[in-house]
């Protein structure tokens, strides 16, 4: 949501004082699960409602800059060739690319997409979170879909074979030269069976490795958020130049 | 020129009364659907393309007092500025320009659903001048309301 580690963490932080600090006015109308997502979200939102959204095309333009950036590529095969959270996977570079291009949604739909898609909340809860109608979490929700998944269908190389998007496999052709981009692709069901799924189901096989994947534990960790950092900055400086 | 007369009766289809100095035309449809829905899809300007098949773009906010500049696939070469006039939430938006208004309303209808009605006057004391270079626009007003109906359902529809 943030795409930065740090502001992540503070909000992990603000969030557990908060809910110390209030546990005498949760009253139960809610699971306590939804209480605290709700304090989160709302610090989420304080945060990030000041800022620009990226652009969709925000992976095309990191892409230029990182190539321009000769110390990124230098940390990161440091990263690769010495931590235990090093490892290149094409699926983590999936959910990283989603992070990124998700931030391209208005605030509202990219926070209500989450709350569904990997969180797994329900509609009523998820608009107890907002503090929204049932009805305008089902329009975020829809219009954050629809907006995703005609993104990635015109973006996407694995599901579309004229997307123009191919970085994990170029990524992975850099960080795991030995191993073979197609091999490897067919351990990930959304790019096996790209070609007999519907754009939605598609969305839904996104979905899946994203809700399986911990960010922060798995074994491609610190190299993707390495590079998520690095995304930030440049976007962050785009962003500010472009004011 | 030979007046008709304007019903609003048929489902989804559009009417047209013609002036002489003037020519308006209406819509209605009933949309099973929240008003909170139907009034986001009517407010959110960059969204539009994306379910109406009527509009190429919608540039700006769609809030009282800010003016918008829409291309529409009647006449793609032309922009229109409008003025959002009247901005009630999911009651009442009214945007337009010196020739004429766009209407829309919600109101409630029978058995859950709304019912969403559209009209356009346009007219002057020039009217009958250019009246034959603006194109009719019922074909685009009963596309515009099915393509909301359409859009608006199946966001209610969604799984909880």
């Amino acid at each position: 949501m943030t795409a930065s580690v740090q502001d992540a963490e503070d909000i992990l932080q603000d969030t557990y004082i908060k809910a110390q600090a209030k546990i005498d006015t949760f009253r139960g109308d809610s699971s306590l699960k939804t209480w605290i997502f709700s304090i989160a979200s709302n610090l989420a939102r304080d945060l990030l409602r000041s800022k620009k959204r990226w652009p969709e095309t925000v992976t095309d333009f990191c892409r230029e800059e990182t190539l321009r950036n000769r110390q990124f590529f230098q940390e990161a095969l440091q990263i690769r060739e010495t931590s235990p959270q090093g490892k290149f996977e094409i699926k983590e570079h999936i959910a990283f690319c989603f992070t990124c291009v998700s931030k391209s949604l208005p605030l509202e739909q990219h926070l209500a997409l989450l709350l569904k898609e990997v969180y797994g909340f329900k509609v009523m809860e998820i608009a107890t979170i907002l503090n929204q109608t049932d009805a305008m979490v089902k329009y975020y929700l829809h219009v954050g879909r629809k907006k995703m998944i005609e993104i990635f269908d015109r973006r996407c190389s694995l599901i579309n074979k004229e997307g123009i998007c191919y970085q994990c496999t170029e990524l992975n052709g850099i960080f795991n030269p030995k191993q073979k981009a197609e091999e490897e692709l067919v351990k990930i069901e959304m790019a096996r069976d790209a070609e007999n799924k519907s754009k939605e189901e598609l969305f839904d096989l996104r979905m899946k490795i994203l809700q399986e994947l911990d960010p922060f534990e798995s074994g491609a960790a610190e190299l993707q958020l390495h590079h998520l950092e690095h995304n930030r900055q440049v976007m962050e400086n785009y962003l500010e130049e472009d004011q | 020129m030979k007046e008709q007369t304007f019903s609003k009766s048929q489902e989804g289809k559009a009417s047209t009364i013609r002036k002489t100095f003037s020519r308006e035309t209406c819509v209605q449809m009933t949309i099973f659907a929240d008003p909170a829905i139907v009034w986001a899809l009517l407010t959110r300007a960059s969204d539009f393309p994306r379910w109406n098949s009527t509009v190429t773009s919608v540039k700006g906010a769609i809030k009282a007092g800010e003016t918008i500049e829409l291309k529409s696939k009647l006449d793609e070469k032309r922009t229109f500025k409008l003025k959002i006039k009247e901005f009630i939430p999911e009651k009442r938006l009214v945007w337009g320009d010196s020739q004429g208004s766009r209407v829309y309303t919600i109101d409630k209808g029978g058995g859950g659903g709304i019912i969403f009605t559209m009209s356009e006057k346009i007219g002057g004391p020039l009217f009958p001048l250019f009246a034959r270079y603006i194109p009719p626009f019922d074909d685009s007003f009963q596309r515009f309301a099915a393509d909301l109906k359409k859009e608006a359902e199946s966001i209610q529809k969604a799984k909880e």
